[in-house]
């Protein structure tokens, strides 16, 4: 398939998924997981970074309108866009691991899942600190930050199964 | 300059990711402070179209709840109506204990259907009033729409009806506009429709012409709605008119009677027998 077609693709179903399903999941007030970072994650290692930069945030506005959550899912995503190819740089050193899409059959479970972990875990902390900037009790906003992307990061891993 | 330049080279997707965190903060900080704009936010046309989506999908989901909602709210509403038919009811009863005629001598108990049924030959209704409710054999009952049947047996707590729906009933009838007396019977095939017996072929009726009670046996007052002819038949031999009555009373939809007491019939039927003797 057309590297365009399947990250635009990718790029719609995650957005309702996200908007229309995810978004109404509230467990407990504390699990609002993000699976939308996806799209990020599975762009292509060979898109300029600029062009990666700017993606990050066009997808974070888009999620941000949605939501009404305006800035939030911005900083958050443009955030991921500027560390995925530092990380990616720093972990596959096998040039030849580095295909169009990202994944665990491509870079290898272990090397998938700390990449994963790693920009979920940026992600999310991103997201709640800044929507907690109203709040005070910082407790409540670890709590959301560590299940939101323990849930986070076991849809993405599902996901990465479908896939095979 | 070239430094400047080369500096900028160097560092350009830096400092473009802190252009685009610093123009992510400054959209986080205004939309906190100031109205937020409609197209920045869910109401623009594109979001807003896709949850109305949504939410129409979603609310078949919730259809069910509503429901349950809907019929608690009615169950409410209902029972609201029938204490206040009751209160209307006793009210009525206070009015017309005042009545000197000796035939409008009646008393009201207000009753619920227990137990019906339509479909069978000889059809029965169930009241959950009895005889410490003052309800005894022989009292009429009757619907707000109409004549429902006459009480046959009585527990304690619980009465059977015999009503219309049942051929070992037949009540005196007449018609509204002509006084002439006949009689009600039902021939067991459809419970919405009952037969005028009775009524001699030089009398005009009329498809259209209301049935109601005569008030000779004491079981109902006068002029209780019965019913309107749906038809009527004479061929040339018939001596009494074929008339269709179409009941008032929806006997598959009865929840609740009244059943009436006649204070004076039992003097009434004493002093008749006196009489005949």
């Amino acid at each position: 398939m057309n590297l365009w077609v399947e990250n635009i693709l990718r790029y719609l179903i995650l957005l309702l998924l996200q908007v229309l399903l995810i978004n109404n999941l509230q467990l407990l007030g504390v699990c609002s997981p993000c699976v939308y970072v996806l799209f990020l994650l599975a762009l292509p290692p060979t898109l300029p970074r600029w062009a990666e930069l700017l993606t990050g945030f066009v997808a974070g506005l888009v999620l941000d309108i949605f939501c009404n959550t305006l800035g939030v899912q911005t900083a958050a995503c443009t955030m991921v866009a500027y560390i995925r190819p530092l990380l990616i740089k720093n972990m596959v050193q096998d040039n030849e691991r580095l295909t169009d899409t990202p994944s665990s059959k491509s870079l290898g479970f272990i090397t998938y899942l700390k990449i994963v972990v790693i920009l979920v875990l940026v992600h999310h902390t991103a997201m709640f600190a800044l929507i907690a900037f109203s709040f005070h009790n910082w407790w409540l906003t670890l709590i959301q930050i560590i299940v939101s992307s323990i849930v986070t990061i076991g849809l993405i891993l599902g996901l990465d199964l479908l896939r095979r | 300059m070239r430094t400047l330049l080369q500096f900028l080279a160097r560092y350009s997707i830096l400092l473009l990711f802190l252009l685009l965190e610093t123009v992510a903060f400054i959209l986080l900080v205004r939309h906190n402070s100031y109205q937020q704009s409609a197209v920045l936010s869910s109401a623009n046309r594109v979001s807003a179209g896709l949850y109305n989506i949504s939410s129409n999908i979603y609310s078949y989901f919730s259809l069910k709840k509503q429901n349950d909602i809907l019929l608690a709210e009615n169950e409410s509403l209902k029972n609201r109506i029938t204490a206040l038919e009751n209160i209307a009811e006793s009210a009525f009863e206070d009015s017309v204990a005042g009545y000197v005629y000796a035939d409008k001598d009646l008393h009201y108990t207000a009753a619920k259907v227990i137990n019906a049924t339509t479909g069978l030959q000889r059809n029965y209704i169930t009241l959950n009033k009895g005889m410490r409710d003052g309800v005894t054999a022989d009292m009429g009952v009757v619907a707000k729409d109409g004549v429902v049947g006459i009480v046959n047996a009585v527990s304690d707590k619980f009465s059977v009806v015999i009503p219309v729906l049942n051929p070992l009933l037949t009540i005196s009838c007449k018609l509204h506009k002509n006084n002439q007396i006949g009689a009600l019977h039902w021939d067991g095939r459809d419970y919405r429709y009952a037969e005028m017996l009775d009524v001699a072929r030089h009398i005009e009726v009329n498809e259209g012409d209301t049935v109601v009670t005569s008030g000779l046996s004491e079981v109902f007052p006068e002029n209780m709605l019965i019913g309107v002819i749906e038809k009527v038949a004479l061929t040339e031999s018939d001596a009494y008119y074929n008339i269709r009555v179409r009941l008032a009373v929806d006997f598959r939809n009865i929840k609740y009677v009244t059943v009436i007491e006649n204070k004076n019939r039992a003097e009434k039927l004493r002093l008749e027998e006196e009489t005949i003797k």
